[in-house]
């Protein structure tokens, strides 16, 4: 018997799932360290849709298509890492790559997930860049067992940036949870737009590079911050 | 299922500074020679506990690694565990020879234990600064952790607390589990804390080693001193609480 892939959404988007998301703040922390302010969550919620989430949920359609299309996806990591020049944000997607792969192996024994092979890359010779599984690739692995569909699959990328932020908003400038569950809420046509635009992108160069340097130098300015809560 | 061929995974927790990082740089420094080590700290704010570790000179730097829990630090240990195992697990892929890794704990409040399917033997720390009835008034780590410490016995007479009463009243909780009155200053006490640890090492290598849960906070029986009869009661000047995480 297997389930339905829309309850298999609802577990994969599920704040319990035992992936260490309580660690994440979705550079949250750094951000309100680096001057902005409780009013501008939701700008900053949305200006990362448009953004470095934006490069995630297309880095996970465009793996999603190829592993359902029996193709290797090293250039889909690449074409990822080339997009994401923070390495601490590199760093921290591949942490949560390997907590995800962790749990869906569990899932979903059988074939494990290949292990991508990143072949001649003397751009990405550092350390963090030889554990080359990103979470957005580990996330398309997670749903094409889950039987999710591309637009499913973008969807859950973006909803759960949006929930990482605000849950985190929680805990660094506390405010009533009903308020932050409504930037959650004012976000989802967001969240829906983000996924009808990526949904149907296949190849590794239609991934956008819309990266954002402001919150890419505060993932950077974090990692090496020695107070702080969350670890990205 | 647990893999005795894997180094022994040792949980120390407690309150904040009761001493866990001192008792784990004591134990790094006691062990060093023989062992392959390795360290996990949970730190609240900071990498504070990471750092102290490192800079004790006690264990190469890179062995210790700091977890950050998203101000969950009972969630770390206890509910979901995977950014302390992915690290445990990440030390083992990167040191062939390591038999032993020790993760503190967040200073979190007394109801704070680890999960068996994190460590697989913990130790709860409590000082005698802490008050000499803490040790009495109990909780789950006190009660069911596989070691109880009670610390710093050196500053017993400077704080008006009775250390035999502190340790007995801790071994009448424990229900004959150990205890170890220990202070840095008293060697006796040091060599009981290594033999334990060492104890345990022999049976996690003999394969005989089954973690137990020392249990989330629950409401116990106690008897009523004045009435001589039974009430229900949480226990009390214990913050018990429950974390909703995300
Ligand atoms: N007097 C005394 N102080 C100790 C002993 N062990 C640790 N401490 C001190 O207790 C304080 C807190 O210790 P620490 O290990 O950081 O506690 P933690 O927060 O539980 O990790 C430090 O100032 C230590 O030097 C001891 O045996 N005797
Ligand atoms: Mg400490």
């Amino acid at each position: 018997m297997h389930a339905h892939a829309d309850s298999l959404l609802l577990l994969l988007a599920d704040a319990r799932l035992p992936v260490a998301g309580h660690t994440q703040s979705g550079t949250l922390e750094p951000a309100l360290a680096g001057g902005l302010t409780v009013d501008d969550v939701p700008f900053f919620v949305a200006t990362r849709l448009r953004t470095v989430t934006r490069v995630e949920a297309a880095t996970a359609v465009v793996a999603l298509h190829r592993i359902r299309s029996g193709l290797k996806l090293d250039d889909v990591e690449r074409a990822w890492a080339a997009r994401t020049p923070s390495p601490a944000m590199r760093a921290t997607s591949r942490t949560q790559a390997r907590a995800l792969l962790r749990l869906t192996s569990r899932l979903w024994p059988a074939p494990a997930p290949p292990v991508v092979e990143l072949v001649e890359t003397p751009h990405l010779d550092r350390l963090e860049d030889r554990r080359p599984t990103s979470r957005a690739v580990a996330l398309a692995h997670a749903a094409d067992r889950a039987g999710l569909s591309p637009r499913s699959l973008a969807r859950l990328v973006a909803y759960d940036d949006v929930q990482t932020v605000c849950a985190a908003a929680l805990k660094l400038v506390p405010l009533d949870p009903a308020v932050v569950t409504g930037w959650v809420f004012d976000a989802l046509p967001l969240v829906d737009r983000l996924a009808d635009e990526v949904a149907g992108l296949q190849l590794p160069h239609q991934i956008p590079a819309s990266g954002a340097p402001q919150i890419e130098a505060w993932a950077q300015a974090h990692a090496t911050a020695t107070r702080r809560l969350f670890s990205a | 299922m647990r893999d005795s061929s894997r180094a022994l995974r040792l949980g120390v927790c407690g309150p904040v500074g009761t001493g866990k990082s001192s008792l784990i740089a004591l134990l790094c420094r006691e062990l060093a020679g023989g062992l392959g080590l390795g360290v996990v700290t949970n730190d609240i704010y900071t990498d504070e506990d990471a750092r102290f570790l490192r800079s004790a000179g006690v264990l190469d730097p890179d062995r210790i690694r700091a977890v950050e829990t998203g101000a969950c630090p009972h969630t770390a240990i206890r509910d979901d565990i995977t950014a302390n195992a992915l690290a445990v697990e990440e030390l083992e892929a990167e040191y062939g020879d390591l038999e032993l890794v020790m993760i503190e704990s967040g200073g979190d409040n007394l109801t704070a234990t680890f999960s068996p399917a994190l460590v697989d033997v913990q130790i709860f720390v409590l000082d005698v600064a802490g008050g000499g009835d803490v040790a009495r008034k109990g909780g789950p780590g006190i009660e069911r952790a596989d070691l109880l410490v009670v610390n710093k016995t050196d500053l017993a007479v400077h704080v008006g607390v009775d250390r035999e009463q502190m340790v007995a009243d801790a071994t009448a909780a424990r229900e004959g589990r150990p205890v170890v009155a220990l202070s840095r200053t008293d060697r006796a006490s040091i060599d009981a804390l290594v033999s334990w640890v060492r104890s345990q090492l022999s049976t996690h290598t003999a394969g005989t080693l089954v973690p137990q849960d020392p249990g989330p906070m629950a409401p116990h029986f106690h008897a009523d001193e004045t009435g001589g009869t039974l009430h229900v009661h949480d226990h009390d000047g214990l913050h018990v609480h429950e974390h909703a995480h995300r």
